[in-house]
């Protein structure tokens, strides 16, 4: 009895794969608690119709402390986190949060309207809201009706609206 | 000074992954010593003071944050260094923190717990018996 047959050896690639995503996923969940190599601020991308939107996780943020700025498609967001020397280092028992200045900047895949944009920081979680710029957004172009060039000639005199 | 161990709870995260949405994710701390007792900062972004559990029950503090999705209708998820999900860890206390004076307060989605130590009376001298 054949082991493989044609018709089955696709799925059971499928499987492997599957088995090695979830192997993948395990060692995600491993890595996220050391935070490995972590950018910081850690970011997600939306997009919700034709805006994006952008949140970030800043814990210990204040509005203030914030220095957001946009040019060329690219959002650039920077900070300080706990000012390093506020607690003398012998004082720690134990250090995970991440300290010091940290800058992100992000391209934003198509054109923005730069003069649009919102950013909204609740609970050390910011919200930036990017809407595209108008020439970024699918629009309809309207097709006249067209009328057969003899006859425009013969119109083009009383039609002066 | 006895060690307080913090111990993130195993039960969690781990499973099933049948429900993206119910993550649920370890905090990152700082604890620290201070003249008055010991200080823990724990990262809880998304979490506000009122989405915020935490106890004492058995020498064990919890802290349990609940985050709020930011379930957008239509919204695309396009790129993503983090998951959505509520936090969670729990810690050893040690003898010497004065369970009935912790306090707590949560600024800008940091938590901050002070944890004060059992104030000692003064050493007492016990006078031996000669039989």
């Amino acid at each position: 009895m054949p082991i493989f047959r044609w018709g089955s050896a696709l799925d059971a690639f499928r499987d492997l794969e599957r088995e090695v995503d979830r192997w993948v996923r395990g060692v995600d969940i491993v890595f996220e608690n050391p935070r490995f190599g972590q950018p910081f601020p850690s970011l997600n991308l939306y997009e919700i119709g034709d805006e994006y939107l952008i949140t970030a996780e800043l814990p210990g943020c204040a509005a203030e402390d914030l220095d957001l700025s946009v040019a060329n498609g690219i959002v650039t967001i920077r900070g300080t986190r706990i000012a390093p020397g506020e607690i003398p280092e012998e004082h720690y028992r134990r250090s995970e949060r991440s300290s010091g200045n940290w800058e992100r900047a992000i391209s934003v895949p198509e054109r923005i309207d730069d003069d649009q944009i919102r950013a909204e920081l609740t609970d050390g979680l910011l919200k930036l809201s990017l809407p595209k710029a108008p020439s970024a957004m699918r629009k309809q172009i309207h097709i006249a009706g067209g009328k057969s060039a003899t006859k425009e000639i013969g119109q083009q005199e009383n039609q002066d609206d | 000074m006895t060690e307080d161990i913090p111990i993130p709870d195993t039960d969690s995260g781990s499973g099933n992954d049948v429900e993206p949405q119910k993550w649920v994710r370890t905090p990152p701390i700082d604890i620290f010593e201070t003249e008055a007792g010991l200080v823990l900062r724990a990262d809880l972004p998304g979490v506000s003071s009122e989405n915020l559990e935490l106890q004492v029950q058995d020498n064990r503090l919890t802290l349990f944050g609940r985050v709020t999705p930011t379930d957008i209708e239509g919204a695309v998820l396009m790129h993503q260094e983090y998951q959505q999900g509520d936090f969670l860890r729990s810690f050893i206390l040690s003898d010497d923190v004065d369970h009935d004076r912790i306090s707590a307060r949560m600024t800008n989605g940091v938590l901050e717990v002070t944890l004060p130590k059992v104030s000692r009376t003064q050493p007492r001298k016990i006078s031996i018996q000669t039989d």
